[in-house]
C-alpha cells in the first residue's frame, strides 16, 4: 500500500494569500499618490481661500496679482474658451475620420490609419507648441493682419489644441463604432439601406454614447494641456470681448500655473492663489472623468448589458422624492434658458439689464408652458400619465410634428447664431445677421435638394467627403513632421549632438540635454516599472470587485487624467520645497515616474487580461499556485504587449515638459552633473526655452525639435517592431 | 403557382472553400419554403445569397444564376439596394435597432423616401398589426425597442421588414433564440404572412419545417440533396440520406 499525501494545508497561510496581500499593498500606492497630490494642492490653496475668500476668488473680474486682485474668472474662462474652440475644430474632423476608418476604409488601411493616429498622440506637446509658435501663429497673423498683431491668440490655441485632441477623439470614437453589433448593420442593409444610410442612421446613433465619451476624453486632454497653450495663446488673463472674439489673447489655468509659478514668492497669497487655480483645474478634470464614466455606463445600458436605471445619476435620482428630482430638472432648464439669454444680450445691455431680460424670458416661458398645460387639462387632452411635471416630460407630450418643428426651428436659430458670431468680428451687426439668415436658408434648400439625390450617389459624395477629411488629418501630421525636419535637420551635426551649449544656449551643442532626458526617463522607469507592473498584475489576476480595488481603479483613472502641470506642482512642493532638494534629477524622476505610472498599470493589466483563460486553467489544474501560473505562464504570454506599452510610455515620458520644469531642469549647463541631487538639462524644456526666449537662431530650435521628435518617433517604431515580432510568436 | 425565384447551378466559394455546390431550386410565390440540414450544410449561406447579404463577406464569390421574376439577382447591372428592398430578411437573433419602437419601423420607409408623417404613422400601425405585435405595444410606441421580450423583438423585426413592403421574407432560423411560446407565435404569424408574401425559412428543427412549410429542401455539405413538397419529403423521401436525416440517424 502506498502512502497518500495529505491534502490539508501546511502552516496557517497559503503562500498565494501572502502574495496577494503583498501585491495589494503595492497597488494601493496609487491611492496614496492621489491622496497626497490632492492634499498638497489643497493645503497650499487654503491661504488664498482664507485671505481672499472663496466668493471673491470666483467673482472678482480681474486677475492682477500686482494689485492683490485674484479673480479666477478670466483664467477659468480662458480654459473653457480654448477647450470649446478646440472641440469645435476637433469634433467634426475627429468623428468623421473615425467613421472613415471604421466604416469606409478597407481592412488593410484601417491598421495603418490607426497607427498614424497613434503617432499623432505621441508627439510631445512642446513640439506642437513649437510648431504653433513657428508656423501656425505667423500664418494666422498674415491671414488676419487687422485683427491679430502678434498672432498668438485664442484662435491659435484652439487650432493647436484641436489638432492635439484629434487622436483621442479618433481612436475612442472608432472603438465605439466598431463595437456596434454587426447585426444592426445587417438588419439595415437587409432592408435596402445603403452603407452610408446605415452608417448615418443606425451605426452612428448606436455609438453616440461612445462618441460622446471620446469627445469628453478629448476635452480632458485639452483642459489639461500646458505647454502648447502656454506658447500660442497670447498670455493675457482676460475674458474675450465679445465673448466669442477668437482673436483675443487668453490664458488658461494650466498656462497661468506654468507662467507664474516661476516668479511667485513661496508662501505668499499669490502663491496660494495659484494653487487654488490648480485645485479648480483638478476639479474640472475630475468632473470630466466622472461624466465620461457615466457615458460609458450609458453605452453599456444601450446594448442591454445593464438594466434601465442603473447609471449613477439614475441611482441618485431614485433615492430622491419625485418632486425634488423634477424641481432640479426644471431648475436646470430654467438656468440654461436664463444663461443663454444673458450671454446673448450681453453685447447690447449691461450685466444688470441682461440679467433682468434673462429672468423675464425665463418667467415668460414657464408661464406659457403652465397655461398650455392648463388648457390641455381642461380639454381633457392629457394622457393617462397625468400632467407633465418637468420640462422634458412637457416636451415629450407634444405631438411628433410639433417636436420636429421645434427641433428644426432651434437648429436654424443655432445656424444663424453660429454664423453671426464669427462674421460680426469683421462686419457690422446687420450684415452679420443677414449672412446668418442666408446660410440658414441655404441649409434648408440644400436639405430639400438632398432628399431628391439618388441614395447611391449620396453615398459616393459622403464617402469622398470623409476620405478628404481623413486626408487632411494625415496631411496636418505630415506637415508638422516634415517642416520641423526640413528646417532642423541641417543643424543636427555630430558637434550639435555631442557638444556643450555656448552663449546661454544660443550656439553649441545639446549633449547635456540629451543625457539629461535619458537620465530622467531611465530614473522615471526605475520608479514606475516595478510599481506599475506589480499593480497591473494585482488588478488583472488577483483583484476581486471589492471597495478597495474599486478605489484603486478610480485612483488610477484620476492619475491618468491629472494634467501634467499638476504633477509638476506636486513635485515642486514636495521635493524642491518640503525636502529642500531644490531642482534635482531625482525629484524630476519621481515626478515623471508618478505621471507615467497609470500608463504602465493599464498596459500591464490589459495585456494580462488578453491572455486566454485556458492557459491559466491548464497550469492551475496541474497544481501550480496562482503566482507560479502568473509568472511562468501568463506573463510570458503577455510579454510582447507589456513591452510595447512600456516603450510607448518611455516615449511619452521623454517628451513631457511640465512635470520637470519646476522640479529638475535648467536651461544651461557646461558640464554633465554627477550627483542625482543636481539639476539637469532636458530636450523638451530646451525646446520650450529656446522657442519662447526668442534669442536662439531658428535652426537651433528646430534642431532640438528634430532630436526630440526622432527620439519619440523611434520609440514608436521600436514598439511596432516588438508588437509585430510577438504577434507572430503568440497567436490565439 | 409561379416561381418567384429560380436558382440555377449556383456555386459559392469563401476563399478556396466551396460552400454551395450546383444548387438548383425554385421558390414558389405565396408559399413557405424551408431549408433543412445539419449545421454547416450551407443552408444559411444559401438564404443569405438570395438578398445578397453575402456581399458583406470580402472573400465570397458566387457563380450561376438566381432569377427574380426573370431578372438575375447577380446580374452586372442589378441594384443590390432594390434587391434587398424587395427581399427582406429576419435574422437568427432578434436585432432591433436601439431606438424607439416607432423609429424602428419608420427607419425603412424613411430611407426609401417616405416623408409624410401621416403616411409613416399608417405604415407603423399597419406593419405592427401584420406582425401581430400591435396590441402589445400600441401604448408605448415611443419607448425603447430594447425593452421588449425576445419574441416581441423578433416580431418587431418582422414588422420592420414589412414596413418597406417586400415580396419575399427570408428567415434565418428566426426562432432559435426564442422560447416555445414565442416560437409558436412566430409560426402562427408565418402562416398568415404567407397569404401576402413569400417566405423562405432556414430551420434546424425538422418538426418546425414539417409544420409550417409547403416545400422543403434538404441540404448536406453544400449540396441540395432533395427538394420537394414538404409532405412528400417527410413521408416518402427519395434519397436515402434524406431519410436517415429526418429519422434522426445523423445530424
Amino acid at each position: 500500500m502506498t502512502e497518500t499525501e495529505s491534502i490539508r494545508m501546511e502552516g496557517r497561510f497559503h503562500t498565494d494569500t501572502v502574495t496577494k496581500y503583498f501585491l495589494m499593498g503595492i497597488a494601493s500606492i496609487a491611492i496614496s499618490i492621489v491622496f497626497f497630490i490632492i492634499l498638497f494642492i489643497f493645503a497650499n490653496s487654503t491661504d488664498a481661500i482664507r485671505d481672499v475668500g472663496i466668493v471673491k476668488l470666483f467673482t472678482t473680474p480681474r486677475w492682477a496679482p500686482g494689485e492683490e486682485l485674484f479673480g479666477t474668472v478670466p483664467i477659468i474662462s480662458g480654459t473653457l474658451a480654448v477647450t470649446a474652440g478646440a472641440m469645435i475644430i476637433a469634433v467634426p474632423i475627429g468623428v468623421s475620420a473615425a467613421i472613415f476608418i471604421s466604416e469606409v476604409a478597407p481592412g488593410r488601411f484601417k491598421t495603418i490609419l490607426k497607427s498614424v493616429s497613434e503617432v499623432f498622440a505621441g508627439i510631445p506637446s512642446v513640439v506642437y507648441g513649437f510648431f504653433g509658435l513657428m508656423y501656425l501663429v505667423p500664418v494666422l497673423r498674415d491671414l488676419f493682419p487687422d485683427k491679430l498683431l502678434l498672432g498668438s491668440s485664442w484662435l491659435a490655441g484652439s487650432i493647436l489644441l484641436g489638432i492635439m485632441a484629434l487622436p483621442t477623439i479618433i481612436s475612442v470614437s472608432e472603438d465605439a463604432l466598431n463595437a456596434v453589433p454587426r447585426s444592426y448593420r445587417e438588419a439595415s442593409l437587409a432592408m435596402g439601406a445603403t452603407k452610408w444610410e446605415t452608417t448615418r442612421k443606425v451605426v452612428t446613433p448606436a455609438a453616440v454614447s461612445g462618441i460622446s465619451t471620446a469627445i469628453i476624453l478629448g476635452m480632458g486632454r485639452a483642459i489639461g494641456e500646458t505647454m502648447a497653450v502656454m506658447m500660442v495663446c497670447g498670455n493675457t488673463p482676460i475674458v474675450p470681448d465679445p465673448f466669442y472674439n477668437v482673436f483675443s489673447g487668453i490664458r488658461p489655468i494650466t498656462a497661468s500655473l506654468a507662467f507664474e509659478m516661476s516668479y511667485v514668492v513661496v508662501g505668499s497669497t499669490y502663491y496660494s492663489a495659484l494653487f487654488f487655480l490648480a485645485l479648480v483645474l483638478m476639479g474640472m478634470v475630475l468632473l470630466v472623468s466622472l461624466v465620461s464614466k457615466m457615458m460609458v455606463s450609458r453605452t453599456r445600458k444601450r446594448f442591454g448589458e445593464v438594466k434601465e436605471g442603473e447609471t449613477v445619476l439614475h441611482k441618485l435620482a431614485s433615492k430622491l422624492p419625485v418632486s425634488v428630482v423634477n424641481g432640479i430638472k426644471n431648475g436646470v432648464w430654467a438656468l440654461v434658458l436664463f444663461t443663454v439669454v444673458l450671454i446673448a444680450s450681453k453685447p447690447w445691455l449691461n450685466v444688470l439689464g441682461a440679467a433682468v431680460l434673462g429672468a423675464a424670458v425665463t418667467a415668460f416661458s414657464i408661464s406659457v408652458a403652465l397655461l398650455w398645460i392648463n388648457k390641455l387639462e381642461k380639454e381633457g387632452r392629457l394622457g393617462a400619465d397625468g400632467r407633465p411635471l418637468n420640462a422634458s416630460e412637457f416636451f415629450e407630450m407634444l405631438s411628433t410634428k410639433t417636436k420636429a418643428r421645434i427641433r428644426r426651428a432651434l437648429g436654424l436659430l443655432a445656424i444663424v447664431v453660429l454664423i453671426y458670431m464669427p462674421v460680426s468680428l469683421f462686419y457690422d451687426d446687420v450684415t452679420s445677421v443677414l449672412s446668418g439668415i442666408a446660410v440658414a436658408a441655404l441649409f434648408v434648400v440644400w436639405k430639400r435638394l438632398y432628399r431628391k439625390v439618388d441614395s447611391m450617389r449620396a453615398q459616393k459624395v459622403a464617402h469622398t467627403g470623409l476620405m478628404l477629411v481623413m486626408a487632411v488629418t494625415i496631411g496636418i501630421l505630415l506637415v508638422i513632421i516634415v517642416r520641423i525636419f526640413v528646417e532642423g535637420l541641417p543643424t543636427v551635426t555630430w558637434e550639435f549632438l555631442t557638444g556643450f551649449p555656448e552663449d546661454a544656449g544660443r550656439a553649441g551643442g545639446i549633449y547635456p540635454a540629451i543625457v539629461g532626458t535619458l537620465k530622467l526617463v531611465a530614473g522615471a522607469m526605475i520608479i514606475a516599472l516595478p510599481l506599475g507592473i506589480i499593480s497591473g498584475i494585482y488588478l488583472a489576476e488577483y483583484s476581486k470587485d471589492t471597495p478597495l480595488t474599486r478605489t484603486i481603479r478610480n485612483c488610477i483613472d484620476i492619475l491618468s487624467g491629472t494634467p501634467s502641470i499638476v504633477f509638476g506642482l506636486f513635485g515642486m512642493t514636495v521635493f524642491v520645497i518640503l525636502f529642500g532638494w531644490g531642482y534635482s534629477l531625482i525629484g524630476g524622476c519621481i515626478t515623471l515616474g508618478f505621471m507615467i505610472l497609470p500608463v504602465i498599470i493599464r498596459t500591464t493589466e490589459e495585456a494580462l487580461k488578453a491572455v486566454p483563460q485556458e492557459l491559466r486553467e491548464g497550469s492551475l489544474a496541474m497544481g501550480a499556485t496562482k503566482w507560479q501560473t502568473t509568472v511562468k505562464v501568463v506573463l510570458p504570454a503577455a510579454f510582447g504587449s507589456v513591452i510595447t506599452g512600456i516603450i510607448l510610455a518611455i516615449g511619452r515620458a521623454a517628451g513631457e515638459t511640465a512635470p520637470i520644469m519646476f522640479t529638475a531642469v535648467v536651461a544651461f549647463q557646461s558640464k554633465i552633473p554627477k550627483s542625482i541631487f543636481d539639476p539637469v538639462m532636458a530636450l523638451p524644456y530646451q525646446l520650450y526655452y529656446l522657442s519662447t526666449e526668442g534669442i536662439a537662431p531658428p535652426g537651433m530650435r528646430s534642431g532640438v525639435a528634430v532630436v526630440l521628435l526622432s527620439l519619440v518617433l523611434s520609440m514608436f517604431v521600436l514598439a511596432s517592431i516588438v508588437r509585430y515580432h510577438y504577434n507572430k510568436k503568440f497567436k490565439w | 403557382m409561379t416561381n418567384v425565384i429560380e436558382i440555377e447551378n449556383l456555386n459559392l466559394w469563401y476563399g478556396d472553400h466551396q460552400a454551395l455546390k450546383d444548387i438548383t431550386i425554385p421558390i414558389k410565390g405565396n408559399k413557405v419554403t424551408a431549408l433543412i440540414g445539419p449545421s454547416g450544410c450551407g443552408k444559411s449561406t444559401l438564404i443569405r445569397c438570395i438578398n445578397r447579404m453575402n456581399d458583406l463577406v470580402d472573400s465570397c464569390r458566387v457563380e450561376g444564376s438566381m432569377m427574380f421574376h426573370g431578372e438575375n439577382i447577380y446580374g452586372p447591372d442589378t441594384d443590390v439596394i432594390k434587391v434587398r428592398k424587395k427581399i427582406g430578411m429576419i435574422f437568427q437573433k432578434p436585432n432591433p435597432f436601439p431606438m424607439s419602437i416607432r423609429d424602428n419601423i419608420t427607419y425603412g420607409p424613411k430611407i426609401h423616401g417616405v416623408e409624410d408623417e401621416d403616411e409613416l404613422e399608417r405604415i407603423v400601425v399597419d406593419s405592427l398589426k401584420k406582425a401581430a405585435l400591435w396590441e402589445e405595444v400600441e401604448d408605448r410606441l415611443d419607448s425603447s425597442a430594447m425593452a421588449l421580450s425576445g419574441g416581441q423583438q423578433q416580431r418587431l423585426c418582422i414588422a420592420r421588414t414589412l414596413s418597406v413592403s417586400p415580396e419575399i421574407i427570408l428567415m434565418d432560423e428566426p426562432t432559435s433564440a426564442l422560447d416555445p411560446i414565442a416560437t409558436a407565435k412566430i409560426e402562427e404569424l408565418i402562416d398568415t404572412l404567407v397569404k401576402e408574401f413569400t417566405v423562405v425559412i432556414v430551420t434546424h428543427n425538422m418538426q418546425q419545417a414539417s409544420r409550417i412549410s409547403d416545400y422543403t429542401g434538404f441540404m448536406y455539405l453544400g449540396e441540395m440533396i432533395e427538394f420537394s413538397k414538404t409532405e412528400k419529403l417527410f413521408t416518402r423521401p427519395s434519397e436515402q440520406l434524406t431519410e436517415r436525416y429526418i429519422t434522426g440517424r445523423f445530424g
